[in-house]
């Protein structure tokens, strides 16, 4: 019984060390645990010209353009996190999801002129799974459009105990 | 359906996969058993 | 080796703690119970599985976003599941094995490892051919998908430390060590999309709060996720009877090899 106390005790010790120096050296490596870094983030510090990082955030409504770089067709849109904003320009494939007011993260460097030139666009999505048809039950009363970039309402007030028929005239609440 | 080709692959991993090891552990567990009916004398079983 | 299980050399005391638990890892008593059990919790999984799996592909609504293609979820997710909580069943056996000595928890341990790994590798894969078209990409590096990897290299690790000594008490107890310090990956793991800005969304489904996620999406997703346990769980079971079986035909064939010459 007292061999078995301590051998849990040991083990017990050795947890508590060892969670802390991982706590520790997670937040040491904060700043390289990120994906990527938000617009505002390079209106404060911005990362050197030709320096490669990745930029993260939606894409603005109304900002994506289509315009031809010496040939080449070249996606050209903003990227906001509501408190900054980069233009992207980026020649290649885009991927399926992306569109206007997506997530997305963009490889890259800055130029000189202040704009984001991207090597790789990738979209991200959030953690919202809906049905197309409740989503534009939501646009049709008003609730929520996602092009406008903001959060969707709550999960309750749709995700729903009502299948089929979601009650959208309780939303808000 | 979109995306048809990378679905059908998931599906057929997510159906692969337990299925692989349920068989080679049911294999297994055969093997074993009729080895142990075969050496141990005291359960007849 | 003995048909008791394998008692570790202690340092010399006074009383030998091993033998009295013994009594309750009864390996008999474990074959009869788990042999019962065993179809049952094989056929709820495979019949959970299938209704989940086929809700997924056609009954289940496209998403608003990613279109069909979020019918990889109902694969991607329950693997996913797995490979944490296939890990938390394993570093529970290593805690039984480090402090009470538990004999049968040695067993499992080397079956989960092995079944977890798996599972890992499915998560990995179907996420990375989930990824593709909705992100545009195999793989990135980021918090969530890195910390997954670890995952799966522990699982690795425990699979080859417990099979690379030849003392297999030495290995069960090494196993058991990393398995434990594994630990500290699954919060990583978990909240990584909550403490750093990651391509891989944070979690629709948690303990608090509804979930984002419509329920004509969530209960296939759930019956899956629990076929997938059930399954789990009898890949394990069966695995660690063999084991069982497999130790006490070494020890008759030792014992009779003992009592010829």
């Amino acid at each position: 019984m007292t061999r078995k106390r301590r051998r849990l005790w040991i083990l017990v010790a050795c947890g508590l060390g060892l969670g802390s120096a991982t706590a520790l050296a997670l937040m040491a490596f904060r700043d390289t645990l990120v994906f990527f870094i938000p617009p505002s983030e390079i209106a404060s510090k911005a990362p050197a010209v030709g320096r490669t990082f990745r930029l993260g955030g939606l894409v603005e409504r109304g900002s994506v353009e289509r315009v031809n770089d010496n040939g080449h067709p070249t996606a050209r849109f903003r990227v906001t996190d509501g408190a900054g904003t980069v233009t992207v320009n980026y020649t290649g494939i885009l991927p399926d999801l992306f569109r206007e007011g997506q997530g997305v993260v963009a490889l890259g460097s800055m130029a000189a002129d202040g704009s984001f030139r991207a090597s790789e666009v990738l979209a991200k999505h959030d953690e919202t799974y809906m049905p197309k048809d409740v989503e534009e039950a939501l646009k049709k009363t008003g609730h929520w459009n996602p092009d406008e970039g903001k959060p969707p309402p709550p999960a309750s007030t749709w995700n729903t105990l009502m299948p089929k028929k979601p009650d959208t005239s309780k939303a808000g609440g | 359906m979109t995306h048809l080709p990378y679905i059908i692959a998931v599906y057929a991993l997510g159906v692969l996969v337990p299925a692989a090891y349920s068989i080679d552990a049911w294999l297994r567990s055969r093997r074993a058993t009729r080895r142990l009916a075969a050496i141990d004398t005291r359960r007849q079983k | 080796m003995d048909t008791t299980p394998v008692v570790t050399p202690r340092p010399p005391g006074p009383s030998q703690p091993g033998r009295s638990l013994h009594r309750f890892a009864n390996p008999g008593r474990f074959l009869r119970i788990s042999g019962v059990a065993l179809p049952w919790v094989a056929i709820i999984g495979a019949v959970l599985t299938a209704i989940g799996f086929g809700a997924g592909l056609f009954l289940a609504p496209a998403d608003w976003q990613q279109g069909d293609a979020v019918r990889m979820m109902y694969v991607h997710v329950p693997s996913a599941w797995l490979a944490s909580g296939g890990y938390f069943g394993l570093a529970v056996c290593s805690l039984l094995s480090l402090v009470w000595r538990h004999p049968l928890a040695d067993l499992a341990a080397a079956e989960i490892s092995t079944v977890g790994a798996g599972f890992t590798a499915l998560c990995l894969a179907s996420g990375s051919i989930w990824g593709k078209p909705m992100w545009g990409a195999w793989w990135v590096w980021d918090a969530r998908l890195t910390s997954v990897l670890v995952l799966f290299f522990l699982y690795l690790g425990h699979v080859a430390l417990v099979r690379a000594f030849d003392d297999p008490t030495r290995g069960y107890r090494a196993g058991a060590i990393l398995a434990l310090i594994g630990v500290v990956n699954l919060p990583i793991i978990k909240f990584s999309v909550d403490w750093w800005n990651t391509l891989h969304q944070p979690a629709s489904i948690g303990l608090t709060g509804a979930p984002t996620m419509h329920i004509d999406m969530f209960w296939p997703l759930a019956v899956a996720g629990f076929g997938y346990i059930f399954i789990f769980a009898a890949i394990v079971l069966t695995r660690t009877r063999s084991a069982v079986m497999e130790r006490r035909i070494r020890g008759l064939l030792s014992a009779r090899a003992e009592r010829q010459t």
